[in-house]
């Protein structure tokens, strides 16, 4: 293990999402310090991988990079990438964090982002960032627009080549670089651990993530970004344009076998969204959701929700029983109708898109911090009609999806909060 | 340019510390090699969709078409531009009999 590298700031921010970034910018400008910490490779959370966001169809990169850009600038801003939060201690008035950065296995200092290292390296992995659909190497920079531009190795995945150790200009291959620990000292805390998606293995009756034409939303995502795995829309299975594409509503949500029978909120606005984008790349595409109803719950929502029924998205009212496919692996989706004639039906479709649920991306009672959790793992609030950030533990604020299911605004808004409650609170010590 | 003799070093240590490199790894690696070569050499016919690709390389649809997207993002091979339900491919710089 290296030396113990020592960190003191006001907030410690814990995740950055859209929800860290925009508490940890708000933290920062207020002339409050601030340390992120982010155990992916790279800051940006689940917003950076999106396409456009609804209502507005902004692009969701166009959103995120500014942000994420201004938090690794800032002066104030101590970013830890590719780093874990194994504890956090309370000690008086101040909290003590045990992080540690993962290895990388580059010298972080010296990388200049060229990318010759992953340009020579010969293994090829799924890429994750592209839902498995594209593909890396065993040392690649996550993704184009990341932050920081640094590669990361997967020693798991690496032949021992050299490759990459020849190829790099600036000698900074560490082949035997080991986890370094970081103690930060922070008077508050915020939680922005974000969510997860139901995982495709959740509803035995749809496939079990078996089924190549049965994606995940945030595939679709991929599918539809500029930057995508095929550059175009394609079904995985083949790389066929798909004429026919179904979503299947409530695929992770409002379900007691699963786990989940809360509504998590943004299922049915993303799946508008993305069935809007897919009918402006394939213009000749038959889109169908079948949903149980739809809810449309923020400002122009429902507008947005109209328009793309007068779009010809076409909207079932109708319960999916099962979801199996046929021998050129094209989906079939048994349905019942909750309108007209209720007789169950098979329909074939190319590509279906099961619209998963949200669920806590990290369960972080184990910080021990005395924020309590709701039934479901999601952080509870001391007291929602007084503050949207304050928890049980003094000192500890919750921002974006680690209080429930919300949408990209609501997560802004609630950073906001975040902020000023740390704020406020630490003036107070 | 990096240190030879550090790397070497390094590459000595790193297989004392984790052992040879798995077997499993190796025979991913070699089919992997295998699959893109044979994808490349079928392109030098000219262009092909995914699953021409895939019965030319004797792979599964979805395999070829995977081998097909990182060969993509790494430069070898292009996108052609044009109609139908399978989008055809092509080696980058038009190497390939058109």
């Amino acid at each position: 293990m290296k030396e113990l590298e020592k960190i003191e700031v006001d907030t410690l921010v814990v995740g950055s999402g859209i929800a860290g970034l925009q508490a940890a910018l708000d933290l920062a400008d207020q002339g409050y310090s601030v340390a992120i910490v982010e155990k992916a490779p790279s800051i940006g959370g689940k917003m950076i991988s999106l396409s456009k966001v609804f209502p507005t169809l902004d692009c969701a990169s166009c959103i995120t990079t500014p942000r994420m850009a201004s938090v690794s600038h800032h002066p104030r801003i101590k970013t830890l990438t590719y780093s874990t939060v194994d504890a956090i201690k309370r000690e008086g008035r101040t909290f003590t964090a045990a992080v540690t950065r993962k290895p990388r296995y580059i010298d972080e200092k010296e990388c200049i982002s060229c990318k010759r290292c992953e340009e020579v390296c010969p293994v090829y992995l799924p890429d994750e960032y592209e839902q498995g659909m594209g593909a890396k190497k065993t040392i690649s920079i996550p993704f184009t627009n990341a932050i920081p531009q640094l590669p990361v190795m997967h020693p798991e995945h690496c032949i021992r080549c050299g490759a990459c150790a020849r190829a790099c200009p600036k000698d900074c291959i560490e082949f035997l670089q080991e986890p370094a620990p970081v103690e930060i000292k922070a008077k508050a805390v915020i939680l922005a651990t974000g969510y997860e998606t139901t995982p495709m293995t959740a509803k035995k009756h749809y496939g079990v993530g078996e089924l190549p034409n049965v994606i995940s939303p945030m595939a679709a995502e991929r599918l539809l970004a500029p930057h995508g795995p095929y550059g175009r829309v394609l079904r995985p299975s083949d790389g066929k344009v798909p004429g026919s594409i179904a979503y299947v509503q409530c695929a992770g949500s409002r379900d007691k076998s699963i786990g989940v029978p809360y509504c998590s909120r943004v299922c049915c606005m993303y799946a508008i969204k993305q069935a809007v984008l897919l009918s402006g790349s394939l213009p000749v595409a038959d889109i169908t959701i079948y949903y149980m109803d739809i809810r449309a719950f923020g400002k122009g929502y429902e507008q947005f929700y109209n328009n793309a029924r007068a779009m010809g998205i076409n909207f079932v009212k109708a319960k999916v029983a099962r979801v199996t496919e046929d021998a050129e692996h094209n989906p079939i989706v048994r349905i019942e109708r909750q309108e007209g004639t209720s007789a169950p039906e098979e329909v074939k479709h190319d590509l279906v898109i099961l619209s998963q649920g949200l669920v806590p991306g990290c369960d972080v009672s184990k910080f021990g911090l005395g924020a309590g959790l709701n039934d479901f793992g999601f952080v509870q609030l001391s007291d929602e009609t007084v503050s949207s950030a304050v928890t049980a533990g003094a000192g500890v604020f919750a921002a974006g999806v680690v209080k429930g299911p919300r949408d990209i605004p609501d997560s802004v808004v609630d950073a906001g909060s975040a902020a000023m409650e740390a704020a406020s609170y630490i003036r107070k010590l | 340019m990096a240190n030879t003799v550090k790397l070497a070093e390094q590459l000595k240590k790193l297989n004392e510390l984790r052992g040879p490199v798995p077997q499993e790894l190796r025979d991913r690696l070699a089919a992997q090699n295998k699959a893109q070569q044979a994808i490349l050499n079928a392109l030098k016919e000219g262009p092909k969709t995914a699953p021409e690709l895939a019965a030319a390389a004797g792979l599964p649809a979805d395999k070829a078409l995977w081998y097909l997207v990182g060969l993509r993002k790494y430069g070898k091979i292009s996108d052609v531009v044009g109609r139908g339900d399978y989008p055809k491919y092509d080696l980058k710089g038009g190497e390939a009999k058109k």
